[in-house]
């Protein structure tokens, strides 16, 4: 469970200070499925970098499992290691080969022995139908086998939430599929997820609420149903005109 | 005389030829040693800078350590790229470390030169290393320096290799002023040869063929090196 209490988040840039986050509110328990939309710039990379501390929030507070994570006694290292995330340009390892990228972490960080995090990885590719690329290495994956080893190497740390940032935003056509179909297997698990996502067609199937964001705010929630067939506020239902 | 009692005279009358020998002894002593540590010490510089770089874009307060050390850093760097190396050396040798064995003194001289040149390469090297490397690191919950050790680095090391080696190129001829400061390199062996028998030519051609056949070769390795590197990106 995770719990984000009047989120700020200010850039410093060349031009001032730039609010992009301007107190957001929300709760997401265990095995709710988030869904964020909202417009290009609106803040939704912005808030989900805030949840696991990539970026640090400006303001507020965000509470995960019974923890006040924006403490600064607070071990990050740990809690990110509980936050799986999936970015849109996957971030695997060049120079390792895919048992590497996903053994990495677990073995680093003395959860698991080398053979022990072998095992698991070979258990977890099988999942995702890529176990015959597990000495490959990324540059010879396409952009769908890639994220779905992303993926994996992610829930190798058995995370009990789990972030997308447009999973599938950098794919091919064709490979979104394969992508979004690992992901709906995980919300069957009754994995926690918080995903944002241009893909309507996922957020209706598989979330459990959707947020619209828009200049750093919370305009609108609701179940996927409602948000989209009937939604209340202008700006939503002028960006839904757009992408629906 | 003719040429090949001049070249008897040169190289091989009183086993003249292990002056070269030797001194191409000290070149590579000197050479191997500086280059290690001017890694050692170019990677130590490149992480404080780019840690005070980081820490400054992302408006984050600097501590007080790190920006002394980005200070020391920056020191180093202008002072040693500011100054000649021969100077460098003799102020080593003459000023600072006394009591030094030569040899010794060098390579910490060299080493010392040549890592603030190292320094700039790697810190280049890191930061041609996409930043999602280490967003992806950080989020599996590795540490800033497991990130850092285990991803960051070994990207960046490998993106910078044939710089690097270059850098190891060039040290290989700088290190010919050892002799300044009453080392019998490479260069000095030729010179005492020429002292000696008052003949310029031959051991000082012999001493440049050394120089080149090393250069070509290490330019060589470096070839085969990038060639495999090229290969490993395709894979
Ligand atoms: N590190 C940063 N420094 C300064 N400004 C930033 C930084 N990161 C994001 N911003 C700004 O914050 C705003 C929101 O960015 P964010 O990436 O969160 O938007 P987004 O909703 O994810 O958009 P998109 O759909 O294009 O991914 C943008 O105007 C962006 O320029
Ligand atoms: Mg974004």
């Amino acid at each position: 469970m995770i719990s984000v209490k009047n989120l700020h988040k200010s850039f410093h840039t060349l031009k001032g200070r730039a609010d992009i986050l301007k107190g957001i509110d929300v709760d997401i328990s265990d095995g709710e499925k988030v869904v964020i939309i909202g417009p290009s710039g609106s803040g939704k990379s912005t808030f989900l970098r805030c949840l696991n501390l990539l970026e640090k929030p400006t303001e507020g507070q965000i509470i995960f499992d019974g923890e006040d994570i924006t403490s600064s006694n607070v071990n990050i290292d740990k809690v990110r290691s509980k936050m799986g995330m999936v970015f849109q340009h996957f971030n695997l390892f060049p120079n390792m080969t895919v048992r590497e990228n996903i053994t990495l972490a677990p073995v680093l960080l003395k959860l698991k022995s080398q053979d022990e995090a072998n095992e698991e990885a070979m258990a977890l590719l099988d999942r995702v139908g890529l176990k015959e690329k597990a000495d490959a290495y990324p540059s010879s994956l396409s952009g769908g086998q890639a994220q779905r080893i992303a993926i994996v190497r992610s829930l190798a740390m058995h995370p009990s939430m789990m972030l997308f940032d447009e999973p599938t935003s950098a794919l091919d056509p064709e490979m979104v599929g394969e992508v979004l179909s690992v992901m709906r297997e995980l919300a069957d698990e009754g994995m926690t997820m918080a995903v944002v996502t241009h893909e309507m067609r996922f957020a209706r199937d598989v979330a459990s609420r959707v947020l619209f964001l828009d200049q750093g705010r919370i305009v609108e929630e609701n179940t996927p149903d409602e948000l989209f067939d009937n939604p209340q506020n202008e700006r939503t239902k002028l960006f839904l005109s757009k992408v629906l | 005389m003719s040429l090949s009692e001049h070249l008897f005279q040169d190289f091989i009358a009183e086993k003249r030829y292990m002056y070269l020998v030797d001194g191409l002894k000290n070149t590579v002593i000197i050479t191997a040693g500086a280059l290690i540590l001017g890694i050692i010490l170019g990677v130590i510089a490149a992480i404080i800078r780019v840690q005070h770089q980081n820490k400054k874009n992302s408006s984050e307060k600097t501590g007080p350590v790190l920006f002394i050390l980005n200070v020391i850093v920056n020191f180093y760097l202008t002072v040693i790229r500011g100054t000649p190396t021969i100077v460098q050396l003799m102020i080593l040798t003459f000023a600072i470390w006394k009591s030094g064995q030569p040899i010794q003194v060098a390579i910490v001289a060299f080493g010392i030169n040549s890592g603030a040149y190292v320094a700039e390469i790697i810190r280049s090297g890191i930061q041609s290393v996409d930043i999602g490397q280490t967003e992806a690191g950080r989020s599996l919950g590795l540490s800033e320096r497991m990130t850092l050790q285990k991803i960051v680095l070994p990207q960046a090391f490998k993106n910078v290799a044939p710089a690097i080696f270059n850098e190891f190129i060039s040290l290989v001829k700088e290190t010919s002023v050892a002799g300044y400061v009453g080392i019998q390199d490479l260069t000095k062996g030729g010179d005492i040869i020429r002292s000696q028998t008052y003949d310029a030519f031959p051991p000082l051609l012999a001493v440049a063929l050394i120089y080149l056949v090393i250069v070509i070769g290490l330019t060589q390795v470096l070839n085969i090196l990038e060639r495999r590197m090229a290969r490993s990106d395709i894979r």
